[in-house]
């Protein structure tokens, strides 16, 4: 796309080009116009994600007022409460134990947390080790290859009750459990993005005059990073899945109780609160990886 | 328009070289011409010597490259042509190291080639930029590698300079910041160009590099390509299916193909240096052409 097309004709970026002349002659006229000058670019495409970003605001206040509408016209917060009645309930709860538990909001929020962060990073490491093992060699990939395949399918929450006999009702089989579902999927993750690097890339980065090592790490690895943070994107939501539903089995702490026992209490508006504290923090969550993501891979900045 | 595009506009638009024929149409490695800035040494000899090449996938064999010879001049640039299959990729992969011959053997500037080596670049049909690179350090991967395998890892200015001077060779200087999607299939080449040439080469392989290009961007590249070529007068050999691509760039033609994949006939191309576009109407050049289309039947 051109970049005129993006911006207004008389934007003072596009008529004063910065840079003095190049002077070799070498580069035809049409092609230096052709994108102009990269700040104005930049600058059009930083517009076009900050709209971006308010269509994406206004999305979630129409879902927000159709929800309140709801619970206006129901007027029964025991079904539904209304979005004034959750806010309520979370900012009170936020800082007091609930009476059953014992436990104010935030405590069972950084539970809940801490148990995703343990497994995930631990899951994380070893399916970005067993990948690269698994992209490096061929007997490592057709050893693992079809234990990974059995495993994926199955439901994490599947082996709750083994976990507890193994391990007890500690932290640990909370963690472990988190693992077992982010592992595969970052094993298969990595084995594609470093697949998906070219030879031919690699070949280019020798010819350069770049070392087997220099070539693995600066530019296998590194080329490999943006398809590796996507599939920690990925399991991250799965990891979110697994500990919420463990915690309303077989916890005495964490969102998940506190949801079972809000819940229990027909207490909806903690239940709510309960939910919107997940949704939170699996959003921060996801916008750091996001991050990183954008970091890693220049050309997703738009 | 700004005074700027219409300068190298002018420039570029000249009217090409005289038609005079030249006879084996080589040139003898001269000095560079003035202007030059980055430092590139001048090019090398490569003998390649009755190399061949067979892939075993399966039990099949499947002979990809049979007694192919060929002697490249120091400062000369060599066309290879042939269609799909031919061995021409597999050859130039020989040459770069990427792939040990079974057969045969090439030696570039008088020695055998045993792996990949800063000493031979290449530019491949896209153009393999590091997405995560601005175009100033993507120029700047190959001495910094260099450096870091000699153990100097940090940066000196003369590098910064030397950056600075062949951004602004390759027409990019104002986009030394600019990462490789946020440029043209024109200016992505390029940068390629200044990458493969801050690595100073004195052989450049490329792999039909302006294949997936525009017809208008790829004969700009041709332009871009010969001038560059005048003033370094580096070694390359060039690989096309693309009959008017090989006449026009090259000195020779080495057609490809045939019975067994392989070099077949060498046609010296009697094109006056130095080229321009406009040669491809001339009457040498359909000469050229006819017996190179004649070559190829066979």
């Amino acid at each position: 796309m051109s970049l005129r097309n993006l911006l207004p004709a008389e934007d003072p970026a596009l008529t004063e080009r910065s840079g003095p002349p190049s002077g070799t002659g070498l580069v035809p006229a049409a092609d230096q116009d052709e994108r102009a000058d990269l700040a104005a670019y930049r600058r059009a495409r930083r517009r076009a994600r900050t709209r971006r970003l308010g269509t994406g605001a206004l999305g979630l206040a129409v879902l927000a007022g159709i929800w309140q509408l709801a619970a206006m016209l129901l007027n029964d917060p025991v079904f539904l409460p209304s979005v004034s009645q959750t806010a309520a309930s979370f900012v009170h709860y936020f800082n007091r134990p609930y009476p059953a538990q014992g436990k104010p909001l935030w405590f069972d929020a950084l539970t809940s947390l801490r148990r995703i962060l343990i497994g995930f990073t631990a899951g994380t490491a070893i399916g970005v080790v067993l990948g690269a093992a698994m992209s490096a060699s061929l007997i490592v990939r057709h050893l693992t290859d079809p234990v990974i395949e059995v495993l994926r399918p199955l439901p994490p929450l599947a082996f709750i009750p083994l976990f507890i006999i193994w391990l007890g009702i500690g932290e640990m089989p909370k963690e472990v459990l988190i693992m077992i579902g982010v592992t595969p999927i970052m094993a298969v993750t990595t084995v594609a993005a470093l697949d998906e690097v070219p030879d031919d890339l690699r070949l280019c980065a020798r010819t350069l005059g770049a070392s087997r090592r220099y070539t693995m790490l600066r530019v296998q690895i590194r080329a490999a990073l943006p398809g590796i943070l996507t599939g920690m994107r990925i399991s991250m939501a799965g990891a979110w899945t697994s500990i919420v539903a463990a915690e309303l089995i077989a916890a005495t702490t964490g969102l998940g109780y506190l949801i079972m026992q809000a819940g229990d209490y027909l207490n909806t508006a903690l239940v709510f609160s309960g939910i919107i504290a997940i949704a939170i923090l699996g959003l921060a969550l996801d916008a750091c990886l996001r991050v990183l993501l954008l970091l890693a891979d220049p050309s997703r900045r738009r | 328009m700004t005074a700027r595009a219409d300068a190298a506009g002018a420039e570029t638009d000249a009217p090409g070289a005289l038609l005079t024929p030249l006879s084996g149409g080589t040139h003898p490695p001269g000095p560079p011409r003035e202007g030059t800035t980055p430092p590139i040494p001048p090019g090398v000899e490569v003998v390649i010597d009755s190399v061949g090449k067979v892939f075993r996938r399966g039990g099949r064999r499947t002979v990809a490259l049979a007694g192919a010879s060929l002697r490249v001049r120091a400062g000369e640039l060599v066309s290879l042509l042939g269609p799909s299959g031919c061995g021409k990729s597999t050859l130039l992969r020989i040459i770069a190291g990427a792939l040990p011959a079974d057969e045969g053997s090439v030696t570039v500037g008088g020695r055998p080639v045993t792996g990949p080596s800063p000493d031979r670049g290449m530019l491949f049909q896209t153009p393999m930029l590091f997405g995560w690179l601005t175009t100033r350090d993507n120029i700047l991967f190959g001495p910094r590698a260099q450096r870091s395998a000699r153990r100097h890892e940090r940066d000196d200015p003369e590098l910064e300079t030397e950056a600075a001077a062949l951004l602004d060779r390759v027409g990019l200087a104002g986009f030394a910041e600019a990462f490789p999607h946020e440029l043209s299939g024109g200016m992505q080449h390029r940068a390629a160009f200044a990458r493969a040439l801050a690595a100073r080469p004195s052989l450049l392989l490329m792999d039909e590099p302006f294949g997936a290009l525009d017809a208008i961007t790829r004969e700009r590249m041709h332009e871009f390509l010969l001038d560059l070529w005048d003033q370094h007068r580096i070694t390359i050999i060039f690989v096309t299916h693309d009959i008017e691509e090989a006449i026009l760039l090259g000195d020779r033609v080495a057609v490809m193909g045939g019975e067994t994949p392989g070099i077949g006939e060498i046609i010296d191309v009697p094109l006056a240096r130095p080229r321009h576009a406009l040669d491809a109407d001339t009457e040498a050049f359909l000469a050229a052409k006819r017996r190179i289309r004649a070559s190829l039947r066979n």
